[in-house]
């Protein structure tokens, strides 16, 4: 059995849509670590570690001098995967603080695409160099066409309809009408909507598809001993994990094993550290850029087989309080705010606390799932003190 | 010389490595001068023996569509005239594993599914930089 940091605090910045923030990247950052180390009862001083993913672009050096802390021990952040590096950052807090290599380390996610540019927007024309010449040449640009060929493969190999994508649609729409915080907050949407709504890249629909916001989400992780003194109950983290499979890391949809998440390796090491099953789960969070990877990310996770996924995501099973499994509580990706998935971190450790806007009754075991499709994949359980 | 998403559209930026897949004028794919390993895209290393020794290997050019997206945004302002179009994902007969991406120029968007048999075809670009004639492989449902 691993060794078991903890998650003390969490916090968030105002989220809002694209370009509509008035705080600069730097500041959405400082906002929501300032909320997460409060949340936690530490000072800013205490904070001696950094992690991210996603080439973060304020690094540690500058958030540290910015926020007074004392010293800095411990700065990380995994290569690739895009969002699908969400839970690894909460895998390198963890390994920090379980290693002894640092006391109080924050892991965030922030983005200000007014201020940086869209992610997801194609850039400029002319050459394509690399893997991108393979793809940008035939006009694949965008992570939504991209997951678009990953979801179409599987959805046909499996015989799973539109539904089940709306399925996961309305989940984080369901969830988000609950969520003050969420952009989508007092906007719910229908099934009528989601299918009369117009296609971006078959088979997503807009629906399908999250918005592109401003924001900044963090959590603080430090050791069970530390937490014992602080503000809030301390959330364990059961197990964590990165991982990409055998011949599985080669571009261009050469993956050895397509479609795909990239949570096989992961799944296996989250069930073998935690020693619980998928169905002990209480709650989930998907990252869900776009719905369809989700389904994927589900199969691989050992939550149903690839021919049952339709049924386990139909009939409102997704929604809180009741569902058999919850999953994207805050409204995700999707309904809450693009964070690239932090958001969902942070929803995770408040299931546990019992804090969520959408909150399920007696949570034990809380998964957060990372996606989409790129290579690495990550995942986190949060357990119950 | 008319490309499907118009001769103004991204050309590959063709190295040592990426060339000869976009100007052969026959389907090739890196190979192994070693132990025969076909891997695409090209990379530096055999996956299967390390060795940094290469040749190709010529493909009949036949395949599978193993997946398909029709792209009806236009994520760039040079597509908007050119929505909707379809990108396919085209498994190799002869090279197993091999996936490659293009797209299918016999047919409309909505008549093309996963499962269809199809077969390479050239589309000639000249390259504004060298000049050289690039000719890159695209698909036709057969």
């Amino acid at each position: 059995m691993k060794k078991r940091a903890v998650v003390a605090g969490v916090g968030e910045s105002t989220y809002y849509e694209r370009g509509r923030a008035t705080e600069s990247e730097f500041q959405l950052a400082c906002i929501a670590i300032r909320n997460a180390v409060a949340d936690a009862g530490l000072a800013l001083a205490e904070i001696d570690g950094f992690v991210s993913y996603m080439e973060m672009r304020n690094d540690p050096m500058r958030l540290a001098t910015a926020l007074g802390c004392k010293q800095l021990t411990y700065t990380a952040q995994p290569w690739g995967g895009g969002g699908n590096g969400m839970a690894s950052a909460v895998m390198l807090a963890d390994s920090a603080v379980s290693g002894g290599y640092a006391k109080h380390v924050v892991a965030f996610r922030a983005l200000a695409q007014g201020q940086f540019g869209r992610f997801g927007q194609a850039r400029g024309a002319g050459y394509a160099a690399g893997n991108a010449a393979f793809s940008a040449t035939y006009g694949l640009l965008s992570p939504a066409q991209i997951c678009a060929l990953q979801a179409s493969a599987f959805m046909h190999r499996y015989g799973i309809s539109q539904e089940a994508l709306c399925d996961v649609a309305m989940a984080s729409y369901h969830h988000a009408q609950s969520n003050p915080r969420a952009i989508r907050y007092g906007k719910p949407l229908t099934r009528e909507q989601y299918h009369a709504s117009r296609w971006i890249a078959e088979p997503f629909h807009l629906y399908d598809c999250c918005p592109e916001n401003d924001g900044a989400a963090a959590i603080v992780v430090t050791t069970p001993e530390r937490a014992r003194d602080l503000r809030k109950k301390p959330v364990p983290i059961l197990a964590s994990s990165q991982g990409l499979g055998a011949g599985d890391g080669a571009g261009a949809f050469n993956e050895r094993h397509f479609p795909i998440a990239h949570k096989s390796v992961v799944s296996k090491a989250i069930w073998e550290q935690s020693g619980v099953t998928p169905a002990d789960l209480d709650v989930a969070q998907f990252y869900e850029n776009f719905t369809g990877p989700v389904l994927i990310a589900m199969c691989e996770m050992g939550l149903a087989p690839p021919e049952g996924i339709e049924e386990f995501v139909a009939n409102g099973r997704l929604l809180a309080p009741n569902g058999a499994l919850p999953v994207n509580t805050s409204g995700g990706n999707i309904g809450e705010a693009y964070i690239h998935g932090f958001e969902g971190v942070v929803e995770a450790v408040r299931q546990v606390r019992g804090e969520s806007t959408a909150q399920v009754r007696d949570v034990e075991l809380s998964l957060a799932v990372a996606g989409p499709g790129f290579a690495p994949g990550s995942a986190v359980l949060f357990c119950a003190p | 010389m008319t490309r499907y998403l118009g001769d103004d559209w991204i050309l590959p930026g063709t190295d040592a490595l990426t060339k000869r897949f976009f100007s052969a004028g026959r389907l090739v794919f890196q190979a192994c001068a070693k132990c025969g390993h076909v891997q695409h895209p090209p990379t530096d290393v055999c996956g299967a023996c390390q060795s940094f020794d290469f040749g190709e290997r010529a493909s009949a050019g036949h395949g599978r569509i193993e997946s398909l997206t029709v792209a009806h945004y236009a994520v760039h302002p040079a597509l908007k005239e050119r929505v909707p179009y379809v990108v396919v994902l085209v498994s190799i007969d002869d090279a197993p594993g091999v996936r490659v991406i293009g797209n299918v120029l016999n047919r409309a968007p909505s008549e093309v599914a996963i499962g269809q048999r199809v077969r390479v075809c050239f589309e000639e670009a000249k390259d504004p930089q060298t000049g050289e004639l690039l000719r890159l492989p695209q698909w036709e449902v057969v």
